[in-house]
């Protein structure tokens, strides 16, 4: 869920994530936390009107990845029956 | 068994989700009041006031708009940055109505001096071409950001402007009621946004 909302946008930060998949801060911080330490999601802190805020964005290696997971899901999709 | 994620599904909702707070439709509403007052105002200024309206209004509006997107909406639903195709979006709007507002301007203009047969026959329609072209672009935009209530401004338009050929109403006072109605419509999304959103550390009413 994470990823296929990092999927569809260049970046978002905690709160838009949050927003979107609605899961609670601590759960969502720990999914994330995982994430980076595999090399999918990349975290930025950047200012924006001189306020802190943590840039979330997919990784090249995150991107493939899930290419490639939404591709074999894709497949198995195609094979259940109706 | 995990369900195949449907992108298309989950880009569009985080692009609505990103535009319900109504601050497109209020400063969509100002531009075309704001639009409307200028015709109006040509009827007892300088001819051609009217004309350079659109352009002062997108190079005012459109700065607002972002200032306004960074205090309200991103503090409540958080900061995004779309792919090139999301932002396209946004922009082909902005240049969408600032070049339709720009014809209509010139058209109007045109209609205040002598002009060809062929031009007084079109504008003798206009208004009706007006409301099919808007319909037509409203549409395009609705389908294109999701943005379903796009397409009853469309359909809003298309009525008034038909209205208005056919009961003889000044085409200003059209763009005024069209105006007023978007932005009306876009302060009541916004109220709804900012409780369904409240800034962080508020209890929100969905919970």
């Amino acid at each position: 869920m994470i990823m296929a909302q990092l999927y569809v946008v260049q970046s978002a930060d905690f709160l838009f994530l949050q927003r979107q998949t609605q899961m609670t801060p601590g759960n969502l911080s720990a999914h994330l936390s995982k994430l980076e330490d595999a090399g999918y999601v990349e975290i930025t802190k950047e200012f924006i009107d001189r306020k802190p805020h943590t840039a979330l964005a997919l990784t090249k290696k995150g991107r493939d990845a899930f290419k490639q997971y939404h591709r074999n899901i894709k497949k198995i999709a195609e094979k259940l029956p109706e | 068994m995990t369900e195949e994620p449907n992108l298309r599904e989950i880009e569009k909702k985080a692009y609505m989700s990103y535009h319900q707070d109504g601050l497109l439709d209020i400063f969509v509403g100002v531009y075309v009041l704001g639009f409307g007052l200028g015709i109006w105002a040509e009827r007892f200024f300088d001819p051609g006031f009217g004309s350079i309206m659109p352009a002062i209004l997108v190079a005012a509006l459109l700065p607002m708009w972002i200032q306004a997107k960074r205090k309200v909406t991103m503090p409540r639903i958080g900061f995004v940055k779309f792919g090139p195709r999301g932002t396209h979006r946004v922009h082909g709007l902005f240049i969408g109505l600032l070049m339709m507002g720009l014809a209509m301007a010139f058209a109007f203009t045109l209609t205040q001096g002598g002009s060809p047969l062929w031009l007084k026959t079109i504008l003798q329609y206009g208004m009706i071409l007006i409301g099919i072209v808007s319909l037509a672009i409203c549409s395009l935009f609705g389908y294109s950001m999701g943005l379903r209530r796009l397409y009853a401004y469309g359909l809003l338009t298309l009525i008034l402007f038909v209205s208005g050929h056919l009961i003889g109403i000044f085409f200003g006072y059209i763009l005024l009621i069209l105006g007023a109605t978007v932005m009306v419509d876009g302060f009541a999304l916004l109220i709804s946004f900012v409780r369904k959103y409240p800034l962080q550390g508020e209890k929100t009413i969905v919970d």
